[in-house]
């Protein structure tokens, strides 16, 4: 104990070190218990989820699977991007519409997507139209609340400073409310990706549920088909992992965005 | 509806900062008619409920326009539905389950997440060991665990209280984590100066001033909870909410489908307003008691 | 009712008569009076402080001179014009600066004359070269791409000051706009603002002010006059003649005459601040 200096001590680890610790012990373990496993075992084990990533990637299953999500979550973000977006500059910026229309609102607000499912499947059946109001309707109220909020929160001293500049009301509409409005309309934006991610997972996991195997793709019906019938979990670890992947990207790009697009903002 | 990819920041969430018309103040005595009929007319009440006999009228045009009961039913049709789901004691019965799962993985997660918050924000070297895994684990969504749940709970009562318990997790562990970071180190230094015990210093300071973080966390873990159970639910339960909507959809009684939806936005309203009922009376100090502010 | 009279022949710039302003809270119908009775000219080229207790309604008359809000009774007129709405001959300095967060020090400064009428008839590099001008007038050359957030206080002042110079108003209208700064920032920004507002000029070259603040001694340092008002509702109690000769310069602060007028002011507003915060 005379010399602390040479003993082994976890604090003076590098933080990428103490970062990656836990993540492979706990692999690590994992793959120790299925080796005690019967070799016909369906349990998923770390290597055979790598197998089976390579597999799926090779044969262009994964790759089209998620693009095929990532398409329905794009085209279902657009609708609610202007429905969203320009509702909640007319309520934002009228207080009449705003009051009368906030109830309305809120009582849709507590209602999960999911829950929209069985109506969207009673309209539109279980093909893509249905998975795509799911995700305009999960997306829709993170970009219209956050716009709301963005364009009725502008510093009315700024619109008052840009009266006494003699500046015109439609102009101090394009050159001070929608400027100010911008951050939280791109905050909206993230979150509603954000929402709208975990939407058309559901939605693709319960249309391919309740549909069978005539599902309409993506990585959430390639999920239940490995659920259902192939019996492959390794196969779901990786669509999870894939899911997971999809939604830090997603989460990422916005930030980036918003940091690009915003470098006035502390 | 709240997005487990924003559960770090609780400025950032998403809430129309509701105005209750705050401040009450006893009318002047002498009013004229026209201005009693125009602070009628703007009562918070009547606002309301004129929104909502408008929706109701545009909702019943709708339904004649279209005329296909399954596809669109009358509101005189789903409210006759509703009234034999809550007569039959169905309707209560599904509440009920949901409910009861959904307290389950509240206090699983809160038992979880908060003490471990606490641990890693007050010991640094922990934080630096499981705040990755916490980050690697957080962008899976709890909808993704699904069949991964069917495999190993299978179907059944214990998937939806799984998949609730994973989603209210984070954003209640980051919540914690947050609130004891950003305690006021003055705060700590005054009481040392006043000779105040290390314990004390825990439960008198640390505890208080982390549990307005902690309160806006839990109520995120609400929202996002519920969201889940209904798809747990719907794909892999025998009963509850979510079963029920889907269930009723594949017998093609869509006035029940509706009933039930809207049972799950009531039900999902009245918790969040005894949150924050909860919230006003825990952490009456705290600014903003709003997710959004 | 104390009405300033015009001890010369020269027309006034700005005519306050009777001025009232009620305030109805639009859900109980409760009214507030804000402003009552409020008769003043103001001279033209004249630096005009007024002060007086918090709440007394001075922000509400300045409100009013812009054109921001409108008089319940009374009238304010510019240059025998009714004002009625804002315009950019009457620029606004607000209190908390009112600078765009997402425009650059330059393009706060060049708002008015991209977006307003100050701009018209003026081509882009004219516009440029006034922004250039009023940049450096404030010695902010360094800073001109950076953002408000990336400032300090005293130089998101100096921007406020520069956006308003830069829009060519006749009549300057600052609404406590050292208010937020530290003691020795405002001491310096005071010398300043007279250097810049053209104290050792023509008089006729000077802009007219009505400047309000809450220091009485930044009030006697800055000011051609000072009127003090009372509140509840604020009214016009008085109107003091600064007769300290210009330009002025820091040692003025420490003359017996600079003494006299602090306390001649703060002796008509002393009772209502001890009221104010008992």
């Amino acid at each position: 104990m005379t010399t602390a200096t040479h003993r082994f001590s976890i604090t003076s680890l590098p933080p990428a070190v103490k970062a990656v610790t836990l993540p492979i012990l706990l692999i690590l373990a994992w793959q120790a218990w299925t080796l005690t496993l019967p070799e016909n075992s369906p349990a998923p084990a770390p290597a055979k989820v790598v197998a089976s990533f390579l597999a799926l990637t090779a044969s262009g299953d994964l790759i089209w699977s998620t693009l095929q999500s990532l398409g329905r979550v794009i085209a279902g973000f657009a609708i609610a991007m202007v429905c969203g977006i320009s509702l909640g500059v007319l309520m934002g910026s009228s207080k009449a519409v705003r009051e009368n229309l906030d109830p309305i609102v809120e009582s849709f607000r507590p209602i999960a997507p999911m829950a929209i499912l069985p109506i969207a499947i009673l309209w539109f059946g279980t093909g893509t139209p249905a998975a795509l109001t799911i995700v305009a309707y999960a997306a829709f109220f993170p970009l219209l609340v956050n716009t709301v909020y963005g364009v009725s929160r502008v510093d009315r001293q700024l619109v008052r400073a840009a009266q006494t500049m003699g500046i015109g009301r439609l102009r101090t509409v394009l050159a001070v409310i929608v400027p100010a409005a911008v951050p939280s309309v791109l905050l909206g934006s993230r979150l509603a990706m954000g929402v709208a991610w975990t939407a058309i997972i559901a939605a693709e996991l319960a249309v391919g549920a309740k549909s069978g195997s005539g599902g309409s793709g993506g990585i959430g019906n390639m999920m239940f088909i490995f659920y259902a019938y192939s019996v492959d979990l390794n196969g779901i670890v990786v669509c999870m992992i894939v899911v997971g992947v999809i939604a830090l990207l997603i989460d990422r790009l916005f930030r980036a965005a918003e940091t690009r697009l915003l470098p006035w903002r502390t | 509806m709240v997005s487990l990819m924003e559960t770090r920041s609780a400025k950032e969430l998403s809430e129309i900062p509701v105005d209750p018309s705050a401040v009450r103040r006893p009318a002047r005595a002498t009013m004229s008619p026209g201005q009693l009929a125009g602070r009628f007319w703007r009562a918070r009440w009547f606002v309301v409920l004129r929104a909502f006999a408008v929706f109701i009228a545009l909702w019943w045009g709708v339904s004649a326009w279209v005329s296909s009961p399954i596809q669109m039913p009358t509101p005189a049709k789903v409210f006759d539905a509703f009234l034999g789901l809550a007569s039959s004691g169905e309707l209560f019965q599904h509440i009920w389950i949901s409910t009861q799962r959904l307290l389950v993985a509240l206090v699983v997660a809160t038992t979880i997440a908060v003490p471990l918050g606490f641990f890693m924000a007050l010991n640094r070297e922990a934080n630096a060991f499981i705040d990755p895994l916490v980050e690697l684990l957080r962008p899976i969504s709890g909808i993704a665990w699904i069949p991964l749940g069917l495999f190993i709970f299978g179907v059944g009562g214990t998937l939806p209280v799984f998949i609730m318990a994973y989603v209210a997790f984070f954003p209640l562990l980051l919540n914690t984590v947050d609130g004891v970071k950003g305690i006021d180190r003055k705060l700590l230094a005054a009481a040392e100066t006043m000779g105040v015990s290390r314990r004390a210093r825990l439960t008198h300071i640390a505890v208080p001033a982390a549990l307005p973080s902690v309160m806006v966390g839990f109520r995120i873990a609400f929202a996002s909870a519920w969201a889940a159970i209904i798809a747990a639910e719907l794909i892999g339960s025998p009963s509850g909410l979510g079963f029920a909507i889907e269930w009723y959809r594949q017998l093609l009684m869509s006035p029940k489908v509706f009933a039930f939806i809207m049972t799950i936005g009531a039900v999902g309203y009245l918790c969040d307003l005894g949150l924050r009922a909860l919230q006003r009376k825990l952490t009456p100090w705290a600014e903003g008691t709003g997710i959004g502010q | 009712m104390t009405v300033a009279t015009m001890p010369t022949s020269q027309k006034p710039k700005l005519r306050l008569q009777n001025v009232t302003k009620e305030f109805v809270a639009k859900r109980t119908g409760q009214k507030t009076l804000a402003v009552s009775d409020f008769s003043l000219d103001v001279r033209p080229g004249e630096f005009l402080c007024v002060v007086g207790p918090s709440g007394c309604g001075k922000s509400t008359v300045l409100n009013m001179i812009a054109g921001l809000d409108q008089p319940t009774e009374g009238s304010i007129v510019m240059d025998g014009q009714l004002v009625t709405r804002p315009g950019a001959e009457r620029g606004v300095m607000f209190q908390d600066y009112a600078l765009f967060p997402w425009k650059s020090v330059r393009d706060n400064v060049g708002f008015g004359l991209k977006h307003g009428t100050p701009g018209n008839g003026l081509s882009p590099v004219e516009r440029r070269e006034r922004v250039d001008h009023f940049v450096k007038m404030v010695g902010l050359e360094a800073a001109a791409t950076k953002y408000p957030h990336q400032l300090s206080g005293g130089m998101r002042q100096r921007v406020a000051l520069a956006r308003l110079l830069a829009n060519g108003p006749e009549v300057l209208l600052m609404d406590e706009p050292l208010g937020a700064l530290d003691a020795q920032t405002r001491m310096v920004l005071q010398v300043e603002l007279l250097r810049i507002w053209g104290e050792a000029a023509d008089h006729g070259e000077r802009k007219t002010v009505v400047f309000i603040t809450h220091g009485i001694d930044e009030a006697v340092f800055l000011a051609d006059r000072v009127v003090v008002m009372s509140s509840h509702p604020g009214r016009v109690s008085a109107v003091i003649d600064i007769d300290i000769p210009r330009p002025r310069t820091e040692h003025i602060r420490s003359e017996p005459r600079f003494g006299q007028l602090t306390d001649e002011i703060w002796s008509l507003i002393r009772d209502e601040a001890y009221q104010a915060i008992a």
